[in-house]
């Protein structure tokens, strides 16, 4: 193989490595707001997953359970901002900046208090190749099982009215609330696989500032994205493939900085292409009460 | 033996707040009967429907239904980006294995249409549906559901007369297959072509019940708008040269847009225009105030206004819009009285000093305002929001009517307050006039109306259909071009 | 007032609740905790000065917030306003060859131009392209750090610079020491003096008026003839230059240079001093003083009782959380 052959091969490898974090927090976020929950706190879910998930990986020694730990640390997280949203009918913005925080702080906390040192954590048992190469084909898998539970299955669509007309979804007889308060807790779980996979299957250890603010990148591939799966994925795959170009062009002269950039340019650039064309889920962002 | 009633209602009341919506209500809905309810906006028809639907609880009474009640909602209660099949069976979908069985829904719902004669596509996207097939969605929705009762809230507001008489070939067809039939309607027309009963609500109650058979729509509207003429309040002379002229008006699409209307007021005159909600009157006032695009002309003391012009420039203007609703439109709920009293005239001298607010000039207009309008408790500091409704209003009265203004559009300045608030307003908006002003009076109560106006226009379906100088005001015939007949 | 009251017992209840039981977590007494914490920000003169520093370093990311908050849009990129004025005061001050006196000022003035026009961007792209603000500056926060690091090391490099950081500045570049023997500047006094002065433009100017109403009440605004889109812009480059500000007086003021990490948060715990602070300056600057104890006496918690410094972070976030309540009747789409 040619040397450009193999370097493009190398690209889309590391645009794959690059995206995976980038597809489950955006098909997380995808499943939230077409309930019509808006959920900011992405970036600290996938925090809560990386960081619960290496927690149990070193407990017992079974990167496994830590997986499986993330994911129910992610959800928990999202249990949060889903309760506050639902029955508290707080701002959704605001609260899942708190949580982001929150997530932050108590990682940073919680290295010191369990691994007893700052700044990262020791190495832990990881899922290795094999396990990322799982997790990056159960990212496109789960893609496309959320666009068949979405807009194939009687739940979909009643989440999925919840976000556009949560009203008219009562008149039906469907517990707007409710609905809306599972499909965030359940986006959760999804997106913390992203943080999962940071942790355990890029690297086999939890450190400060991991997550490097793809949480909010993701949140632009789910506009990008138009809210479907497919189209969520897509965009994060684009993002991702910004940030694997930053290593083939590193010796092109190009600062380093703008290639790191690149990924939250293309995310600005796409919000400002198409906030204007696309529309959210009618009611999405919206409190719903019932009078 | 007569059949027992499928729906009956007794001595159901209901109040929001300190407005009594429905008081001591008894009706009932015999099995294949069309049954026509009719009132003037805020007679209580609505509320009463959805309490006879189940989605608002009563005060007082009872209901008895004999099998599903149905509810097709004035305003549809759809959801548009989703498809016909999927509104319909939103709820209930045909399932095989964990999905969602698409081929038997649209044939379910296919069955359905056929079966009561209304052709919709079930793969159709809801926005893109003219707002006929929507609203035979709304209607199969219903009807989904097989129920005993079927309630229609204003189901023809937003038709085309053809659509009209589709819509009652199907609803004949339903009555003829037993379904009992509640229409809530205030298109006389309508009822006198379908119906068999008529009870008419005014203010809550029930004022008359008819045999269709038996009746006009004339008796009908008077009763609908009482018997009643206000007393004639004296008049000042009034010097005809007008102030505000509409040519040719329209804006909007679909239901409540303006087609081409039409007007003049002159100074030193209150033109009231009549109707019932939901036929032009909100795109009018905001076409005036420039919130909303429009085409057609608009003219005030002989100036054109430029259709583009925004509200600040039709403030400078001196056109002056008392909203209709005043909590979101026209108030800062948690500031103070001064600061909502400043509100839309703070970038004028004298209430602007440069780039600060002269303290002591916005003191000096609430002031004026709390004691024109014996605003309560006149208190310049007191929070508006805490505020009762007839005296949030007078705030917002008062500041329209400030500073002379040339034109001023009122809409349903009286709505929601208390006799008190209610007269002295009234007043208000006399002395203006007497004043030179051009006041503009849009309501959905006639009464109002006929205690201000010194002439009436009839606003339906978007234009002007009739015009009534005061000395011809006849409330049978006004009642009636509300109406659309 | 009654509101403000409310808040501020919530925020405490947080403070001392959850951080008792990260305490008790950690096996120290919530007793030994907080008594190192307050120790080590208030025990002494130069504790109180470092502790009124970080409070400064709060105090203008906080108010830039809470500005924008009025306005009804979220500021949630003080964080790179905060960097790109820091930077722009860490090249100017030593590239321009201007007196001491005419220096400071020309330095402030520039580093909130900078900082300004990054807030304005986020409003221009919301204003005109209808972009969510909130990941709008969420994004630009990294873009600056980014951009700032390429501008220091590439084109803006001055002479003497270290890696990833400006040379030291100039004494005629570093703002006047208040309390001798300490790190605290006049960029106190310059925060109280502007907050005293947002405290004067919401009260008193057409544009604080205007700004508010458009916060409160969009729709009575707009038919109060108040342009939404112009209001939108000018707040957040508002709000912007204010936090830039801020970034200049730390590089002036405290590290006397500036690189990428001059602030460990400030922009998001501004969120909630602002939050505590029930958005009026007046009481935002006492939320700010209780945040600064927080930051300051953490370390020292750290190192005398043995705390993690990041619990703090933890509760900040919550107080986040627990404030989050809709403050207006203002309904936001967040796409």
């Amino acid at each position: 193989m040619s040397a450009l052959g193999a370097g493009l091969v190398a690209l889309l490898a590391l645009t794959l490595v690059k995206a995976t974090p980038l597809i489950y927090a955006a098909l997380g976020g995808v499943l939230s707001e077409r309930s019509g929950v808006v959920n900011i706190g992405l970036e600290g879910i996938l925090v809560a997953g990386a960081f619960g998930s290496v927690v149990a990986s070193a407990a017992t020694g079974n990167p496994l359970v830590g997986a499986f730990a993330g994911v129910v640390a992610g959800a928990l997280l999202a249990a949060v901002l889903a309760f506050a949203a639902t029955r508290l009918g707080v701002d959704q913005i605001v609260a899942g900046t708190g949580l982001n925080i929150v997530a932050l702080g108590g990682a940073a906390y919680g290295l010191v208090l369990i691994f007893g040192q700052p700044g990262a954590s020791p190495e832990v048992p990881s899922l290795g190749r094999a396990g990322e190469a799982v997790l990056i084909a159960l990212a496109f898998g789960l893609a496309a099982a959320l666009w068949f539970a979405l807009f194939r299955t009687p739940w979909g669509l009643r989440v999925r009215s919840c976000g556009e007309n949560p009203r008219a979804a009562e008149i039906a007889g469907i517990d707007a609330l409710q609905t809306r308060f599972w499909a965030v807790v359940i986006g959760g779980a999804i997106a913390a696989l992203g943080g999962v996979y940071l942790s355990l299957a890029e690297l086999d250890l939890y450190s400060d500032g991991m997550t490097a603010g793809r949480g909010y990148i993701a949140l632009a591939a789910v506009i990008f994205g138009r809210w479907n799966p497919w189209g969520a994925l897509g965009a994060a795959l684009f993002f991702g493939f910004f940030a694997a170009l930053q290593y083939s062009l590193q010796r092109s002269g190009i600062p380093s900085e703008l290639m790191q950039a690149l990924p939250y340019l293309a995310a600005l650039v796409a919000l400002a292409g198409f906030a204007g064309r696309v529309r959210a889920p009618a009611a999405n962002g919206v409190p719903f009460e019932r009078s | 033996m007569a059949e027992p009633a499928a729906l009956t209602l007794r001595g159901i009341s209901k109040r929001f707040g300190s407005i009594v919506a429905v008081d001591g209500v008894d009706i009932d809905v015999a099995p294949g009967e069309i049954h026509a309810l009719v009132g003037e906006n805020g007679a209580g028809k609505s509320t009463l429907a959805a309490i006879a639907y189940g989605a608002v609880k009563p005060d007082a009474g009872s209901i008895e239904a004999r099998g599903t009640v149905g509810l097709v909602h004035q305003h549809f209660a759809l959801i548009e980006r989703l498809r016909v099949w999927e509104n319909i069976l939103l709820g209930r979908e045909p399932r095989a294995g964990l999905r969602i069985d698409r081929s038997r829904a649209r044939a379910v719902v296919g069955d359905l249409a056929r079966r009561h004669g209304l052709a919709v596509d079930p793969d159709a996207v809801v926005e893109t549906l003219p707002v006929g097939i929507k609203q035979r969605v709304e209607l199969l929705r219903e009807l989904a559901r097989e129920p005993a009762v079927l309630l229609l809230d204003e189901p023809t507001a937003a038709l085309a007369p053809s659509e009209i008489d589709a819509f009652f070939v199907t609803v004949r067809a339903l009555a003829q297959r037993g379904t009992a039939i509640l229409i809530v309607t205030h298109k006389l027309a309508e009822v006198m072509g379908y119906s068999g009963r008529v009870t008419v609500m005014r203010r809550g109650k029930i004022v008359a019940r008819f045999r269709t058979a038996e009746t006009s729509a004339a008796e009908i509207a008077r009763a609908m708008v009482g018997g009643e003429i206000p007393a004639l309040t004296a008049r000042a002379a009034t010097q005809p040269s007008p102030r505000l002229v509409v040519r040719d008006l329209r804006a909007g699409t679909g239901a409540g847009a303006i087609a081409g209307a039409s007007l003049h007021v002159e100074a030193g005159e209150i033109v009231g225009i009549a109707g019932i909600e939901g036929n032009g009157q909100t795109l009018l006032a905001d076409a005036i105030g420039g919130v909303v695009p429009y085409t057609g002309e608009l003219a005030l003391d002989g100036e054109s206004l430029p259709a583009g012009q925004s509200p600040a420039q039709r403030i400078a203007r001196g056109i002056r819009i008392i909203p209709q609703d005043r909590r979101r439109e026209a108030l800062v709920l948690d500031w103070n009285i001064i600061d909502n009293v400043a509100l839309g005239r703070q970038r004028e001298p004298p209430l602007r000093r440069g780039a600060v607010i002269d303290r002591a000039v916005a003191g000096r207009f609430a002031a004026d305002v709390i004691e024109r309008f014996d605003v309560r408790p006149p208190n310049p500091k007191a929070i508006v929001g805490a505020l009762s409704g007839g005296n949030q209003q007078k705030v917002v009265v008062g500041r329209a009517l400030a500073g002379s203004p040339a034109l001023v559009v009122a809409y349903q300045p009286t709505r929601g307050i208390d006799v008190g608030a209610a007269t002295l307003v009234g007043s208000r908006l006399i002395e203006a006039r007497n004043a030179g002003a051009a006041v503009l009076l849009i309501s959905f109560e006639l009464d109002e109306i006929f205690a201000l106006a010194d002439r009436v226009y009839v606003m339906f379906g978007g234009a002007i259909v009739g015009e009534f100088a005061r000395a011809d005001i006849d409330r049978g015939r006004i009642g009636a071009l509300m109406a659309g007949t | 007032m009654r509101r403000t009251l409310r808040d501020a017992l919530i925020a405490l209840a947080v403070v001392f609740g959850v951080g008792s039981i990260a305490m008790l977590l950690g096996h120290v007494s919530p007793v030994v905790g907080f008594a190192a914490l307050f120790d080590g920000a208030l025990g002494n003169q130069s504790e109180l000065a470092e502790t009124l520093l970080q409070t400064t370093a709060l105090l203008f990311p906080a108010l830039g917030v809470a500005l924008a908050f009025r306005a009804g849009l979220f500021n949630i990129g003080a964080e790179g306003q905060i960097v790109l004025g820091g930077m722009t005061a860490g090249v100017l001050g030593v590239a321009l060859p201007l007196p001491g006196p005419l220096l400071v000022p020309t330095v402030l003035i520039a580093a909130a131009a900078a900082g300004g026009a990054w807030g304005g961007l986020a409003g221009f792209l919301k204003a005109r392209f209808g972009a969510n603000e909130v990941i709008a500056t969420l994004m630009l926060n990294t873009i600056a750090v980014l951009f700032a690091t390429y501008l220091i090391g590439g084109p803006f490099k001055q002479p003497g610079a270290g890696a990833a950081e400006t040379p030291q500045l100039p004494p005629a570049a570093w703002l006047p020491v208040l309390v001798p023997g300490t790190r605290l500047s006049v960029s106190f006094p310059i925060a109280l003096a502007l907050g005293a002065a947002i405290w004067y433009v919401f009260r008193q100017t057409v544009f604080g008026y205007e700004l508010r109403a458009a916060g409160e009440a969009p729709e009575a605004a707009r038919r109060a003839g108040i342009d939404l889109g112009r209001t939108a812009f000018t707040t957040m480059a508002l709000s912007g230059a204010i936090a830039g500000l801020g970034g200049a007086t730390i590089v002036m003021g405290v590290l006397h240079r500036f690189n990428t990490g001059l602030s460990p948060g400030y922009g998001f715990i501004a969120i909630a001093v602002a939050l505590v602070g029930n958005l009026e300056p007046p009481f935002i600057i006492i939320a700010a003083f209780g945040f600064g104890i927080l930051q300051s006496g953490a370390i020292a918690m750290q190192a005398e009782a043995n705390v993690p410094r990041d619990v703090v972070t933890l509760i900040e976030g919550l107080v986040i959380v627990a404030l989050a309540g809709r403050r207006f009747a203002a309904e936001r789409r967040a796409a």
